[in-house]
């Protein structure tokens, strides 16, 4: 039957879910409510006194104005700091696609039943992602109810662009981490490939912030976490084309693992 | 045969690895399997028994050679074919965190026949005196390849395929499988069931087919095979071995392979054990072991000439 196994894994992800998106939104909400006890006039004076270098490893770019306000400060506080943590719910998800069952061996008795394997893929992805997507709307129930016990005044509109554009860079993760153990077919490989593709990029996101206007900036370019900056969002709202950027390129890494994985041996 | 042939396999080869590293698993297997018939699988470990099954699967795919199942490609047809057919793995694995009951129903789900497929689960279990509210990580391991079986068996699959099904199942429960597969049969449905234990082969299969370095050595009947049966003896004397017992067992035409350790004498034993009880009774009989040939020492007997010796 079409969706059982969509169903099945949202049966079994819940928790999961439920547990990370409280413990990411306590966090949030934490830092919301820190809000009033700053003066964000020396906020931004002391963010002056950075060097590059120090403001681009904590998430901040050059548009310091931003970042000297109430939104800028959970942007600085939450999201840019958060960048790696929130990186790991969709790399667990997505090892979870194929390559856990794989090595648990669960996988042959699932594709003994009538399901073909693309099926099995698409359910399991479009459950994982609605599970990454629930992740953040518990982060942005975090942080709105963080604004109201607070008493904070914030942007919630803001508030709520940048929480939500956290769902097209999960989903990107989690298709970079289906593919990768697609190919990887060892569980432990693709693990540690996964692993070394979110810290490099992190690398040269931060690489990229702090040489803004140089030569340099180029090799941000090449992370995908440039493309999710906080403080830009803050400023512009949703960046579309970034946006479409992550949509088109979880797009085709599915595609591609739809295509290897109907072609290659299962739990070998 | 192949008209009627549900399993239908011609030069079936499976290679693993690349390069230097690379492992011939299976080597141009031809093989048929009627319909009613239940299939003995036999082979050592590493024979290519669950590789063959896992082509026959579609889980991995071959290096040449093709196969049907039900006149249906494995490869172009295998969802059609996975309808129909009911498959217990030699490494079972299930899902860890949900229960016996959420198994089931979510391969029912799968399935598409939620209620009917359900209800016959329901009632395996049973028969297997099975717990199915218990989630798989509390289950001992006979316990969770009962529930494999019943997973196997809940669609009432015309084909069923199985990979080594009761290591680790109790006598009682072995019996009651045996009485299942009996029932298959008799409602003409067919068994693929690959084993390394012989006695097992012996009570349900009508055929047997043996795989070796993953070639198919014999394809016989089951009475064939077993005739070529012989014992190990192990008989220990609570003194010393009586003086000239070992020439005098050497000289029996049905024992062979004596060897004497201590107060222990282990022999190789066809037909009749009364020549041989007559020899030992000079001496004082403590214990008087037999062991069943393993698998291995039945091919080569087979092949050895030793047929001919046994009939």
């Amino acid at each position: 039957m079409i969706g059982s196994v969509f169903v099945e894994i949202l049966k079994t992800t819940w928790k999961q879910m439920v547990y990370w998106g409280v413990g990411l939104s306590a966090m949030g909400l934490l830092v919301v409510i820190m809000v009033p006890l700053f003066d964000m006039q020396a906020m931004g004076k002391l963010l002056e006194s950075f060097p590059p270098m120090i403001l681009a490893m904590i998430g901040v770019g050059q548009d310091l104005e931003v970042f000297a306000s109430n939104e800028g400060f959970v942007a600085i506080g939450f999201f840019g700091k958060s960048a790696l943590i929130f990186a790991v719910y969709p790399v667990v998800m997505g090892m979870r696609i194929t390559a856990n069952e794989e090595d648990s061996g669960t996988m042959d008795v699932l594709l003994s039943l009538p399901v073909e394997r693309a099926r099995v893929i698409i359910e399991k992805f479009l459950a994982y992602a609605v599970s990454c997507a629930g992740v953040v709307i518990l982060i942005y129930l975090g942080l709105h109810l963080g604004v109201i016990l607070g008493g904070v005044e914030l942007d919630v509109l803001r508030l709520a662009e940048v929480t939500f554009y956290l769902i097209p860079l999960l989903v990107f993760i989690m298709a970079a981490t289906m593919l990768i153990a697609v190919f990887a077919r060892r569980r432990t490989v693709a693990l540690g490939v996964v692993t070394a593709f979110v810290i490099v990029s992190y690398m040269l996101q931060t690489i990229g912030t702090a040489a803004e206007g140089t030569v340099a900036e180029s090799v941000g370019a090449v992370s995908f976490l440039t493309y999710y900056n906080a403080g830009d969002i803050l400023a512009q709202g949703f960046i579309w084309p970034h946006i479409a950027g992550f949509v088109i390129l979880s797009g085709i890494m599915l595609l591609a693992s739809l295509y290897r994985y109907e072609r290659r041996d299962i739990g070998i | 045969m192949a008209s009627d042939s549900v399993i239908n396999i011609r030069g079936l080869s499976k290679t693993y690895g690349s390069g230097k590293k690379q492992t011939l698993a299976l080597n141009r297997l031809d093989l048929s399997v009627a319909q009613g018939e239940i299939f003995g699988y036999l082979g050592p470990n590493g024979a290519g028994k669950t590789t063959t099954i896992r082509l026959l699967l579609d889980l991995i795919r071959p290096s040449a050679g093709s196969a049907t199942i039900f006149g249906l490609d494995i490869r172009a047809d295998s969802v059609e074919i996975h309808r129909r057919i009911g498959f217990f793995p030699a490494e079972l694995s299930l899902w860890e965190g949900r229960t016996g009951d959420q198994i089931i129903n979510y391969v029912a789900s799968v399935r598409g026949d939620t209620k009917g497929i359900v209800k016959h689960a329901d009632e395996l279990a049973e028969r297997l005196d099975l717990d199915t509210s218990k989630k798989v990580r509390d289950l001992s391991s006979g316990n969770k390849r009962k529930l494999g079986l019943v997973i196997a068996m809940m669609h009432s699959p015309e084909l069923l395929i199985l990979d080594e099904p009761t290591g680790g199942l109790d006598p009682l429960v072995q019996q009651t499988f045996h009485e299942m597969m009996d029932e298959y049969r008799a409602k003409g449905k067919t068994v693929f069931l690959s084993s390394h234990v012989l006695s097992e082969v012996q009570a349900i299969c009508d055929r047997v087919g043996i795989l070796r370095d993953g070639e198919l050595k014999a394809v016989e009947s089951v009475e064939k095979i077993t005739n070529v049966e012989f014992q190990w003896v192990d008989v220990v004397f609570r003194d010393a071995v009586p003086a000239g017992l070992q020439q005098q067992l050497e000289r029996l035409p049905a024992v062979t392979n004596v060897s004497t350790n201590g107060t222990r004498v282990r022999m190789r034993m066809v037909g009749d054990f009364d020549p041989l009880l007559r020899v030992i009774s000079g001496g004082y009989v403590e214990t008087l072991h037999i062991e069943e040939p393993s698998l291995e020492e039945i091919f080569l007997a087979f092949y050895s000439g030793d047929k001919e010796k046994t009939e």
